[in-house]
């Protein structure tokens, strides 16, 4: 056991400095899509809604519905329509609030 | 008997025809010298129960899948026969509501006991089980001096929920049972009217951590109903994941020993190694638990390979130093050693792969079946006493081979690529050696090429079933977390 005491003691620290300094690793993690509304139509709207796995979009008339906290960041929509979407880079998402999740697109060409 | 005697060919899948009375005597005659690998049913008022069977000689190893179509609601009791068939007919009675003939007692196993017959909104396949569900649950008997310890389902090691029966005297384990209910998703159930793209996500959320193995095992066994051809070098890069996949399971194996054993420092030196894996498959990969990159069809991203090349010799130093250190360690080693023993004649008769099997002596490795990218170059790490310690030598002999197996296919050549499946129906088998083991998939599609009926085995769901004999074999209650992080078994793949 003293040995592993030692051995314990001479591998020091190994955790990184995040949140207090970026965490090298975060660029290469998979992070929730970023919508782009000019490129947004209503056809790819439908398209995105249907092909999402986890039901994070729905279209409600003239927006896209996005519930980030059923997203997961699988990436299947930013393949399907890459003009309309790209990954955000995000991944700080934690909230107290619920609704602050949900989020609401306008689709191209009609008023929100 | 049938016309035909089943038999396997190398690397194939072959299917036969078996009437549903002969079916006892064919499951006599296969039990002996094949593996009962999977059992399964399908359909809804015309039901089919197929069996599938494995050779797992090297040079031979190949499946064979009976169907027999049941014109009744019951069956031979086929587990009197192969007793590894026991927990799926327990399935199959919760799915369909088909029973052995004998009308022996089942247990619960997808199904809470409380939910009786399966009520709307609960997942299930085919009609209703017939029985009242009393009568759905193996009754567990407890005498003398022993009583009944109840365990979880919530626990403070192991964040899933799992339910312990201990039956105990004091400190012996005399019986041990299990409730892996609690977090049934219905998986097979979800994944009908999906195309096989589609399935994958949810095929890789069944267990976690086998994403590759079961994404794996789905889209060949798509890719077999389409008659689709993968690129070799998308083969590869399969297998490039797979490896990795084994690689960070092992080295979490390894923590979850060190932690069952109180050595913190030993654990803690096992998690640098582990996060410098899952580390290396994001940047591999682009995602710590390489989920997406299996595609129906081939693989949807190559690998980086310098970042391989580059960060996987430091991080497998990490694992190597971390194990050294505990292969010297006197005192983790007496809690390994001739604890949670396994023969090889239990492992065989209940069915058992991966790591478990192979530490009793049972060469089974889904690797060695010909016509993948492993070709017959792999070594299997095989041990005999059965017991923790050979579970972990054999974790370690994996862990090396998997890195030399990952620069083999990297020099081979890896890369992206996806072959479109074609809209047909048809049915297919696929398979790939998860961390934990074989982990199976048998998928048919509908004329529109969607699902209609998909089967997802991973090795969990055989393996848990050798776990309280492990722990009955004169262990005490401190000896269970030592065995259950020894086979490193998931409730989501039992649960699934």
């Amino acid at each position: 056991m003293t040995l592993w005491f030692i051995r314990g003691l001479r591998r020091g620290v190994v955790t990184t400095r995040y949140p207090a300094r970026p965490d090298a690793s975060a660029a290469s993690l998979p992070t929730p899509p970023s919508f782009r509304p000019q490129a947004l139509t209503s056809q790819t709207a439908d398209r995105l809604a249907l092909i999402c796995p986890s039901g994070a979009l729905h279209r409600d008339r003239r927006v896209l519905v996005y519930d980030v906290g059923r997203c997961t960041a699988c990436g299947r929509c930013a393949a399907e329509a890459p003009d309309a979407v790209i990954r955000s880079g995000e991944f700080e998402l934690a909230t107290t609030d619920r609704s602050v999740l949900i989020k609401k697109i306008p689709v191209r060409g009609e008023a929100l | 008997m049938t016309a035909v005697e089943p038999k396997t060919v190398p690397g194939e899948v072959t299917t036969f025809q078996v009437a549903s009375p002969h079916l006892e005597a064919v499951v006599r005659d296969l039990a002996p010298a094949l593996r009962l690998a999977d059992m399964f049913a399908s359909g809804g008022d015309a039901t089919t129960l197929r069996l599938v069977w494995a050779n797992d000689t090297v040079g031979q190893a190949g499946y064979v899948i009976t169907e027999t179509p049941l014109e009744t609601g019951v069956y031979p009791a086929l587990s009197d026969v192969a007793p590894a068939a026991f927990v799926e007919e327990c399935e199959i009675y919760e799915q369909f509501g088909i029973r052995p003939a004998t009308g022996k007692p089942l247990n619960r196993v997808m199904l809470p006991p409380h939910a009786g017959p399966p009520p709307p909104g609960l997942p299930t396949l085919g009609h209703k089980p017939e029985t009242e569900p009393e009568e759905a649950r193996a009754q567990h008997t407890v005498g003398g001096h022993a009583f009944e310890f109840p365990f979880g389902p919530v626990r403070q090691v192991g964040v899933e929920s799992l339910y312990y029966g201990l039956v105990t005297s004091g400190e012996e384990v005399v019986d041990l049972y299990l409730f892996t209910w609690h977090k049934h998703r219905g998986l097979e159930w979800r994944l009908r009217g999906k195309t096989p793209q589609q399935a994958l996500f949810f095929a890789e959320r069944t267990e976690g951590l086998s994403a590759v193995a079961l994404g794996w095992a789905l889209a060949a066994a798509a890719e077999a109903a389409t008659g689709t051809w993968v690129p070799e070098a998308a083969e590869r890069t399969r297998a490039v994941a797979l490896e990795l996949e084994r690689l960070y399971n092992h080295a979490a194996a390894m923590a979850a020993l060190c932690q069952s054993t109180g050595l913190t420092v030993g654990q803690s030196a096992a998690e640098i190694a582990l996060e410098r894996l899952l580390r290396l498959n994001a940047q591999a990969f682009g995602h710590r638990y390489l989920f997406g990159v299996v595609a129906a069809g081939g693989v949807s991203r190559a690998p980086d390979a310098d970042a391989i090349r580059k960060i996987l010799p430091d991080a497998y130093g990490e694992f190597e130093r971390a194990a050294d250190a505990l292969l010297g360690t006197n005192s983790f080693l007496d809690r390994l050693e001739a604890t949670g023993v396994l023969t090889a004649g239990q492992a065989k008769v209940l069915g058992l792969v991966g790591p478990v099997a192979r530490a009793s002596g049972l060469a089974a490795d889904a690797r060695q079946v010909p016509g993948g990218p492993y070709g017959n170059e792999t070594a299997i790490a095989t041990g005999t006493a059965g017991d923790v310690l050979a579970r972990f030598t054999v974790m370690l002999a994996e862990a090396a081979e998997s890195v030399r197996l990952i620069g083999r296919f990297l020099d081979e050549g890896t890369a992206e690529g996806v072959a479109e499946l074609p809209r047909t129906s048809g049915a297919g088998l696929g398979w790939a050696e998860s961390p934990r083991g074989e982990a199976l998939a048998w998928v048919e599609l509908g004329d529109d090429g969607r699902i209609t009926r998909a089967r997802l085995r991973p090795a969990s769901a055989r393996n848990w079933r050798g776990f309280d004999d492990a722990c009955r074999s004169q262990n005490v209650f401190t000896d269970i977390p030592i065995i259950e992080a020894s086979f490193w078994l998931t409730v989501a793949g039992m649960a699934r």
